[in-house]
């Protein structure tokens, strides 16, 4: 070691260890060494593929052109998704597709021709198919036509020796036994992209197979899907099969249940039908959606098939967003079905009591600006009781002043405003509750007390959803406990938090609201069931800022008022929570509260001992 | 840092190997996304364009810097591989990928550079010209952790890797001729308990390497038909895109572990004695790199990594060439995968650094 030097060298400073001559030597004699081993087991390589290429390639080449053992792909089948009571909602069944093999087709557009008369597609369509899957190896069949009729299929069968390249193939497809029944929850199933593929969460998928693309199909893709198997066939020169020498069974999908009331969801549906907007009905006790509609509806069908230009436009129509689940995507102003929120702040505060009033002479004055009740002339002196059942707007104004931005926001989050509800649905909204420090973040200016009025009615900055106004409905029929959503019926209802109100308040409330529906001078006596005590609220939330109120009617219809109604029944002890949004519906009361009732109804029949009739009829 | 001195001592041909290697891989990956049904050759130039950044980026400091850093070194790869077994995405049985949204990490790439750095640290710092066994004790206890925990994932292939890097290195270091004699008599009679600790499928594997006829379309199909596909395409191969074996999915993995197979199929006897020529001088080049420092640690850390990249590349065409059993050991910068691509041109760049900086010690 005595030779080894070390030294500094001046720009890094850094410890050299230097070999000392001899051992260098020896160092260098190693390396040749192992210059000369990767030498040798380079040649070795190359006499490997010589003998395996030239020596031996004659025999591979025979085997690889004769070699005559292929996959078979085995598709699974998908899980059903099914109702509360064991009903299918989403099954599957056998269909056909119709597909093109590229490589052996010698002249497409002749082809193309020929298909779209059998096939009933505009050959602009099938060549689109076709051009759009130019990626994929041409080998693999090009699906032209999925789901095609008993008719197509024969008329294809009959002619497929006529039409080299031409394929029909046999893969399940979703059936909708009831129709198309809440597409927005369960969600449709489309071709899987390659960016899917790619991001790995689809192991077994390969191009050209269905996957969930929204609700309940997108987040339970795993469940539902199953894992496919594969067939080793051996196939003569011809490609027909000789004998299965292996199978890997295919596993099916799970099942899914849902805690969706059938009955309900279709008496939703049916009351929605035609207007635009969204119902959620919620079990007050747990938390389990009972119902979820969403209007206009779509045909799930149609995006498994391929989207014509036109039927896409139709879909993504910017205003009635039929591809929107309003019930979690919409955001909405909830309007006078906020006083709930304002009568429970206002008495757990203690500033308001049961007994106190306020007088009303149809509007308030606050520094310049006159702030109206929705009624002209005003409702004279008014009591918790009276403002709840006729809505006040002038009473809820002095309970947001005394109240404050402050306490009123507080009490808005209380009830589950402003955050997401947690369902297991993909894109859910938060909604929207205005503070003090987002107004000065976002507008550069301090919160004002007419700000504060608006916000006392539910106006302004404030939005919300249907599902969570539905829950807040639930926790006044339940006591003050927001449940977190729940579609699964097997799942343990998760309790998420308490609202932060004395539940005396909440039961005193709910009493109060049965008055909306019973009272003479109640907004929603439209929505009075007989045998029943519906409590309830309306809400009519304005689109535009106006001058003057009541005008909206003679607008045209996208500036109108969005009705809403929440509700709870039975009052005493609520077992189902509604939200009804009805956009542009006009007053809650005359559009939103019909809707309520319908399901109501619906509900009230289903659990009279006598069996439902209406269903029967209906299927 | 870079001064004129360095810059001259750039090796051409070393870069040259290095680019045709990856125009290879990009031109067969192009080949073998059509058979894999996914496109990988964008993917993986990405991969290529910031490996080649990291290459860069590994020429610009001092390697000796890393000696300094041996421990951390050590101490991280430990973390990574520790961390990957609890937060690790399993694919088909195996946990070996950290998910970063981006890209799935595979820490045992990385380990297997870090660990040549390490043992190449350690060896250099080492005052002994000549090593017995009671030397070995201390760095055999250092490989030994990363070693189980890559077996424990399972990953057998990559696990042995950083042992036969390791023992590269201590042969490069000198090893008394006795001691040498005891350890080839000891892993032999180790094999019995190794082959106990393996997995069912593992076990498969050797068997049916040592016998591939016995299941062929099962666990023997992988290797008869790759054996196909290279003998199938004769002088001059079947042509791009047009290899029957890896178009027609008779091949499994064509773009991972057999991608040498499809790329033999495609361009024959003289294609891929091409590629393995460019392997070939590119090793040289490495191996001169090597001989020609008289720094004992850089000596050591090229020699290190030239062992990983050269152990990779011959285990993997000797697995596609049905001569070794089949182990998940990737063809270095031809085979897909991020990992592999980042980790196999850092190695490169540090190699190189090793070169431009030898004018330094030869005043």
């Amino acid at each position: 070691m005595k030779d080894e030097k070390e030294i500094k060298t001046p720009d890094t400073k850094l410890l050299l260890k230097r070999f000392e001559a001899g051992t260098n030597q020896e160092k260098q004699l190693v390396c040749t060494y192992c210059s000369l081993i990767v030498g040798v087991c380079f040649l070795f390589l190359c006499a490997r593929l010589w003998y395996l290429q030239i020596y031996r390639g004659e025999e591979f080449k025979r085997l690889s052109e004769r070699n005559s053992i292929k996959y078979v792909r085995l598709q699974s089948y998908r899980g059903n998704i099914l109702d509360r009571s064991g009903r299918l909602l989403a099954g599957v069944e056998p269909s056909f597709n119709i597909g093109v093999v590229l490589k052996d087709v010698k002249d497409v557009e002749g082809l193309i021709a020929k298909l779209s008369t059998l096939l009933d597609e505009t050959s602009t369509d099938i060549r689109m198919r076709l051009v759009s899957s130019k990626d994929q190896p041409s080998y693999l069949p090009v699906i032209v036509k999925r789901n095609a009729s008993w008719d197509e299929v024969a008329r294809i069968e009959s002619r497929l020796y006529r039409l080299p390249g031409v394929v029909v193939e046999v893969a399940p497809a979703r059936q909708y036994p009831y129709g198309t029944v809440a597409p927005h929850l369960l969600g449709y199933l489309g071709e899987i992209s390659l960016e899917q593929i790619k991001s790995g969460n689809f192991p077994h998928a390969v191009p050209g197979d269905l996957v969930g693309k929204s609700g309940i199909e997108l987040k339970f893709e795993k469940e539902l899907a199953g894992r496919s198997g594969y067939k080793m066939i051996e196939v003569d020169a011809r490609g027909r099969m000789v004998k299965v020498l292996k199978v890997e069974k295919p596993f099916p999908g799970k099942d899914i249940q849902l805690s969706i009331n059938l009955d309900l969801q279709l008496a939703a549906e049916d009351a929605l039908s035609g207007k635009s907007g969204a119902l959620v009905a919620l079990d007050p006790r747990n938390g389990q959606i009972l119902a979820m509609a969403s209007s206009p509806k779509f045909d799930p069908r149609i995006f498994s098939k391929g989207l014509t230009e036109m039927e896409w436009k139709q879909l993504n129509d910017p205003v009635l967003t039929p591809l929107v689940n309003k019930a979690i995507q919409g955001q909405y102003a909830p309007g006078s079905t906020f006083k709930i929120v304002m009568a429970a702040a206002g008495l757990n505060e203690h500033v308001i009591s049961p007994y106190s009033t306020f007088f009303c002479n149809g509007s308030m004055k606050l520094g310049r600006r006159r702030f109206r009740c929705w009624k002209k002339g005003g409702h004279g002196q008014t009591s918790l009781y009276k403002a709840l059942v006729q809505s006040c707007d002038v009473y809820f104004y002095n309970v947001g002043l005394k109240l404050g931005i402050d306490k009123i926001s507080r009490y808005a989050f209380g009830f589950g405003f402003g955050k997401k509800t947690g369902v297991e649905l993909p894109g859910e909204k938060n909604g929207f509750v205005p503070t003090r420090r987002w107004k000065r973040r976002r507008f550069k200016e301090p919160w004002q007390k007419g700000e504060t009025l608006n916000y006392s009615i539910g106006q302004g900055f404030l939005l919300v959803t249907p599902l969570q106004l539905a829950r807040m409905a639930a926790a006044v029929g339940n006591g003050g406990r927001l449940y977190r959503p729940e579609y699964i019926l097997d799942e343990p209802p998760k309790l998420e938090s308490k609202v932060p109100v004395r539940p005396a308040i909440l039961s005193r409330i709910r009493k109060i609201l049965v008055g909306v529906t019973e009272d003479k001078h109640g907004t929603a006596r439209t929505c009075r069931i007989p045998g029943i005590h519906v409590a309830g609220k309306t809400g009519t939330a304005q689109v535009i800022k106006q001058k003057k109120r009541r005008e909206s009617e003679k607008m045209a219809w996208r500036y109108q008022d969005h009705a809403l109604f929440v509700a709870m029944a039975p009052a005493e002890n609520p077992q189902i929570a509604v939200a009804v949004i009805i956009e542009h519906g006009g007053h809650g009361g005359s559009a939103a509260a019909p809707v309520a009732k319908e399901v109501i109804e619906r509900w009230l029949k289903l659990r009279s001992p006598k069996p439902s009739t209406i269903l029967q009829r209906k299927l | 840092m870079l001064d004129k001195r360095i810059l001259k001592e750039i090796d051409y041909i070393f870069f040259l190997s290095l680019f045709f290697i990856m125009t290879v891989g990009f031109v067969n990956l192009w080949s073998a996304s059509a058979a894999a049904g996914c496109p990988f050759e964008w993917k993986q130039l990405q991969w290529y364009l910031i490996g080649s950044v990291f290459m860069v980026g590994a020429m610009v400091f001092d390697y000796r810097e890393l000696s300094k850093y041996s421990l951390h070194l050590y101490v991280f790869t430990i973390i990574l591989l520790v961390l990957v077994m609890f937060v690790g995405k399993t694919v088909s049985g195996s946990q070996r990928w950290i998910s970063l949204g981006f890209f799935n990490l595979q820490p045992s790439e990385p380990a297997k550079l870090l660990m040549a750095i390490v043992i190449s640290s350690y060896f250099a710092q080492q005052e002994k010209e000549n090593f017995g066994l009671r030397d070995l004790i201390r760095p055999t206890l250092l490989v030994i952790v990363p070693f189980l925990l890559i077996f424990k994932q399972p990953d057998l292939g990559t696990a042995l890797l950083v042992l036969i890097i390791f023992g590269s290195i201590v042969l490069f270091a000198r090893l008394k001729l006795g001691s040498f004699l005891i350890i080839l008599g000891s892993c032999l009679c180790a094999f019995p308990l190794v082959w106990k600790l393996m997995k069912p499928y593992q076990r498969k594997r050797v068997e049916i390497f040592l016998n591939p006829d016995a299941d062929p379309f099962g666990a023997g199909w992988h290797v008869i038909q790759s054996k196909i596909a290279v003998g199938s395409g004769l002088l001059f191969g079947k042509g791009f895109m047009k290899g029957t074996q890896a178009q027609l999915n008779f091949l499994p993995e064509v773009h991972t572990d057999f991608a040498f197979s499809i790329w033999s199929e495609e361009w024959g006897f003289v294609g891929a004695v091409l590629l393995i020529s460019a392997y070939f001088i590119f090793l040289l080049r490495c191996l001169n790199i090597a001989q020609n420092t008289r720094d004992r640690f850089g000596s050591f850390l090229a020699f290190g990594i030239t062992a990983m990249i050269f152990w990779q590349m011959f285990i993997n065409v000797c697995m596609v060439l049905g001569l070794l059993p089949v182990v998940g050991i990737p063809l270095p910068l031809i085979s897909y995968g991020g990992s592999s691509v980042i980790t196999t041109l850092l190695g490169a760049g540090l190699i190189m650094n090793v070169r431009i900086r030898r004018s330094l010690f030869q005043s």
